[in-house]
């Protein structure tokens, strides 16, 4: 497009800047929130009455505050389960399934224990999150194992893993399942207090696990050998082979990793948060909820400590988007709505990164020169 | 069991359709990972119109024309602007996953219509789902736009060499692949099972994506696995028909998914692939720049 001597086209980047990529993910997001508040518009309320509502509860009042904490903590979790596979190149969309089996697992363990009845004291606080982090990484391992293997579509197995374990709660929680509660239908029995992790300033211990596995993560995959060949077969997994890089190796291994983060996310929800213990009848919520994970992660570029602040965002919106569709009385998935919109900002902001307005000054065009007498 | 059979038909068109839209899309070699997301907002439209109009025929519209347009925002991200296949797919995906949780909420329940009128006692989506195999089998093996749609998919820079307008092939492949799954979202919600839910298709989309796989690519091959998966979702509902009181109806549940699970697994074996996988588009989910 011209405008007199110069001119604006769009022209396909090379690669991005980090200073673009950051603006590029501020922008996803206030792009995100932007176009929500126009579905959360009401008459009385105007279109921000939301918004001050939903922060106001999430990070100013202390029980929302808290909810927002343990939210963060479960959403990073998932974060750090969607990016380790994701630097491999590899899309671990089976988060809910993972963090049903973390839950599935735990619960399994005190139910084994005799949490349900006076259980003997013994190593509970330390096998319950241990399992679910096998439990996850059994998951992950299959995916990883057919994918290296047999190059199956990693996001058709694990979607079809996550409904497969969701009926497998079902199936333990309602009806009389093994772990079903006696006195409720359709949740868990509620964890008696030997079986609840100790809290420190409030929080559980996975909530801290999660934020060293963040910087660690970081570490391993900008300083580690490790790393390294993950981000190699990530970007181009025909040269890492010529480098002599095992597939099988990194796909199992980052979907291993993947899986045990999300069984821990499964336990920390589940057996960790106060006020909760349990499994409860609504437990697909948590499932989906997961997928915030996917977008934190997509939106930091695949920084885990770049994420840490997405995740605090995002769990307050979504713990103060609850509250806000009670108080101004909005339809129910403020939070799903939301994360629909951030997914859609992020696909935009990975076409800005490839992509970019060039401003330029067009030359006027030479005038002829007049030719000497001689030449002619 | 006749009603077992007429609901085992109308599940497998479900599938059918999202999936015959799909192999049309990956045939011309582009891959959408969203089809679940656009049968989840095929659906909703379908219903909210439907609902709202007391018009099956203005609901059926909206659905279709929803899943087009949302398929014509696949094709501009995947064909104009060359992008991440995958990326746009799974961002349509968690859009419509969002957003017609909160949009479709206000609708929740039955749809409160006189239920969808039959033909020979099935639903005309039955009969339109086999038609449409018929017509997609004979345009792609019989038909110079086929051999266009083909080529596209296989070697892309050879066939527009040959005079293909190898981008308008593929828009116009990834529009026909969103519209079947519009229609797949609104014969579900319309016909097939006429209550709206939170994420109602809870994995439908993924397990129409698998029987492309499944099919290698062939329609009537789909038709088939279609009519298999279809009756056997039906019987997971149902388990009471196969195995009374044999394991509890939760664990049935899961037995469409794991089968999935192990069919794709047999089919990507390398002994499977050298044998009968050879119809995989070579140039399936690669951008194309002329």
């Amino acid at each position: 497009m011209r405008f007199g001597a110069w001119e604006l086209s769009v022209e396909r980047a090379e690669g991005a800047s980090p200073a673009r990529v950051a603006v590029g993910a501020l922008v996803a997001v206030a792009l995100a929130l932007l176009l929500a508040s126009a579905l959360f518009w009401t008459p009385e309320a105007g279109p921000w009455a939301a918004y001050r509502i939903a922060f106001g509860y999430a990070f100013a009042n202390p029980s929302g505050l808290g909810a927002t904490v343990h939210r963060a903590a479960y959403l990073l979790l998932c974060t750090l389960a969607f990016l380790v596979p994701l630097r491999g190149g590899l899309w671990n969309i089976g988060l809910p399934g993972q963090v049903y089996a973390g839950a599935l697992a735990a619960f399994g363990v005190a139910f084994w224990a005799g949490a349900r009845e006076a259980a003997a004291p013994g190593p509970w606080l330390l096998l319950m999150p241990l399992a679910a982090a096998l439990a996850g990484s059994a998951v992950g391992a299959l995916v990883g194992l057919l994918r290296a293997k047999l190059d199956l579509n990693e996001i058709l197995v694990t979607m079809m893993l996550n409904s497969v374990l969701f009926w497998l709660v079902a199936d333990f929680i309602k009806e009389g399942g093994a772990l079903m509660s006696a006195t409720a239908e359709g949740e868990s029995f509620t964890l008696p207090q030997d079986f609840r992790p100790p809290l420190l300033l409030g929080l559980p211990p996975t909530a801290f696990l999660a934020l060293a596995a963040s910087v660690a993560s970081d570490f391993v995959f900008s300083r580690t050998a490790a790393g390294y060949r993950v981000r190699t077969y990530g970007l181009n997994p025909q040269a890492a082979r010529y480098a002599g890089i095992d597939p099988l190796r990194v796909s199992v291994g980052v979907f291993v990793a993947g899986g045990a983060f999300a069984g821990l996310a499964g336990y920390h929800y589940f057996t960790a948060v106060p006020g909760l213990y349990k499994i409860p009848t609504n437990y697909g919520y948590y499932g989906d909820l997961s997928f915030y994970g996917m977008i934190c992660a997509l939106i930091a570029r695949g920084s885990a400590v770049g994420a840490v602040p997405m995740a605090l965002m995002f769990a307050g919106l979504s713990v103060g988007g609850r509250f806000a569709q009670g108080a101004l009385r909005l339809p129910f998935g403020v939070d799903y709505a939301i994360l629909g919109l951030l997914m859609t900002t992020f696909v935009l902001s990975h076409l800005v990164d490839r992509y970019g307005f060039r401003w330029r000054r067009i030359s006027p065009p030479r005038a002829a020169r007049p030719q000497p007498e001689e030449a002619r | 069991m006749s009603e077992l059979l007429v609901r085992s038909l109308e599940a497998s068109t479900v599938f059918l359709l999202a999936a015959l839209g799909e192999l049309v899309n990956q045939r011309s070699g582009v891959l959408n990972v969203g089809v679940e997301g656009l049968m989840l907002f095929g659906g909703t439209a379908a219903f909210v119109v439907a609902k709202s109009s007391a018009s099956y025929a203005l609901g059926l519209g909206a659905g279709v024309a929803v899943g087009a347009l949302l398929g014509g925002v696949h094709g501009v991200f995947s064909i104009r602007l060359r992008g991440d296949q995958v990326i746009s797919g799974m961002g349509l995906w968690v859009l419509s996953f969002g957003l017609t949780t909160y949009l479709g909420s206000p609708h929740t329940g039955p749809l409160g219509l006189p239920p969808f009128p039959t033909f020979a006692g099935l639903s005309p989506f039955v009969h339109a789902g086999v038609l449409l195999v018929v017509a997609v089998w004979f345009v792609l093996s019989r038909t110079s736009l086929g051999l266009a749609i083909r080529s596209a998919g296989e070697n892309p820079a050879a066939a527009a060499a040959s005079g293909v307008n190898v981008p308008a092939v593929r828009y116009l492949c990834v529009v026909f692949g969103g519209t079947l799954a519009g229609l797949a979202g609104a014969a579900y919600t319309l016909s097939y099972n006429p209550v709206w839910n939170y994420n109602f298709l809870m994995g439908w989309g993924f397990v129409s994506l698998a029987l492309v796989f499944f099919s290698m690519w062939n329609p009537w091959i789909l038709l088939g696995g279609s009519v298999l998966f279809g009756a056997m979702w039906q019987l997971s509902l149902n388990p009471e028909y196969v195995l009374p009181g044999v394991l509890s109806r939760y664990v049935w549940r899961t037995v469409p998914f794991l089968v999935t699970v192990v069919t794709l697994t047999v089919i990507s074996t390398p002994w499977f692939r050298t044998r009968w996988g050879l119809a995989k588009p070579q140039a399936l989910g690669v951008p194309y720049s002329d």
